[in-house]
């Protein structure tokens, strides 16, 4: 007797479709790609006080798009393996759409570049203006 | 009316088919079946899946740049209407189409045949490394002890007889 096919094969996954439900969507890498830009950066590096997010909006990971509770938090998150597995996908240029028509044969194809140094100094830069903040806060 | 394409796999979207995800930065991403929109809602990178024209023609598997490919665009220009320019356009487009394919083909017969070259050097490699499950390493080894110790013993008789020699001259 071999076991037969089952019938309900998506039968209880709900938990990992409600994962990319709409309504549960992050920021992709190509709008993180242009966040990273020095001046979207710093914007997003010295939000306004918004006490609806955690950690009112001051401790945001660029890379990640990610709010932090506090100063401590952020600083562990940077050490941790989704943090830098995020800064390795961001090493090449994210896919755009105009790839996605360049790969169809509109126009030749164009390789997408790597960046190298770009991933750490950022890191620095926000935990700095984070002290800086706190500093005047005083 | 426009033929779009798909944004995981880039193939063409046909007027009625396929489903549109309207990013809330207005950015518009329009895939040709669920099997891509499923794909895009897992956040895969189509550079790495397999199926997509993306892969392909960043691991070199298609014709990727080449001066064929840079008629076809989408320049959002509008251009006035008139006949005699339509008519050539129309035939130029037929001309087009069939150089971009003998490029494509080409392409891809050349990198077949470098690929055959290399399975031949594969293949050589790996007959003199396993050589032994072909032939044995053990097969004549008796007989070749042998013949060496025929020599060994006709040496040494020749050696015994000029040791005799020296005895007879030291004595």
């Amino acid at each position: 007797m071999t076991r037969q096919r089952r019938k309900k094969v998506h039968d209880g996954d709900t938990h990992l479709k409600r994962r990319w439900r709409t309504k549960r969507r992050t920021k992709d890498l190509d709008e993180i790609n242009e966040d990273i830009k020095s001046e979207n950066c710093e914007k997003l590096l010295n939000q306004e006080v918004d006490y609806d997010k955690p950690g009112s909006a001051q401790h945001y990971c660029v890379h990640c798009a990610r709010y932090f509770i506090n100063d401590q938090a952020l600083t562990e998150h940077f050490r941790t393996k989704v943090h830098k597995r995020r800064l390795k996908a961001l090493e090449t240029e994210p896919y755009t759409i105009q790839e996605s028509e360049r790969a169809a044969g509109f126009g030749s194809w164009v390789e997408a570049k790597k960046r190298k140094i770009e991933t750490q100094q950022p890191l620095e830069d926000s935990e700095s203006s984070d002290k800086r903040m706190r500093v005047e806060s005083n | 009316m426009r033929i779009e394409t798909c944004y995981f796999c880039s193939s063409k979207i046909y007027p009625g088919h396929g489903i549109q995800f309207v990013r809330n930065d207005s950015k518009i991403f329009k895939f040709c079946r669920p099997k891509c929109h499923a794909a895009f809602k897992k956040k895969k990178n189509p550079r790495k899946v397999r199926w997509t024209k993306a892969y392909r023609k960043t691991v070199g598997k298609e014709l990727a740049i080449d001066p064929s490919l840079e008629f076809e665009k989408r320049r959002n220009v509008p251009v006035k209407y008139s006949r005699e320019q339509m008519s050539k356009t129309v035939e130029a487009m037929k001309k087009i189409v069939n150089i971009k394919e003998k490029r494509e083909r080409a392409y891809v017969m050349q990198r077949l045949r470098k690929a055959r070259e290399i399975e031949k050097e594969r293949d050589i490699k790996e007959v003199q490394r396993d050589l032994a499950l072909i032939k044995s390493p053990a097969a004549g080894v008796r007989q070749s002890q042998a013949e060496e110790q025929i020599q060994d013993d006709k040496q040494s008789d020749e050696e015994m007889e000029g040791v005799e020699d020296c005895g007879e001259i030291t004595l």
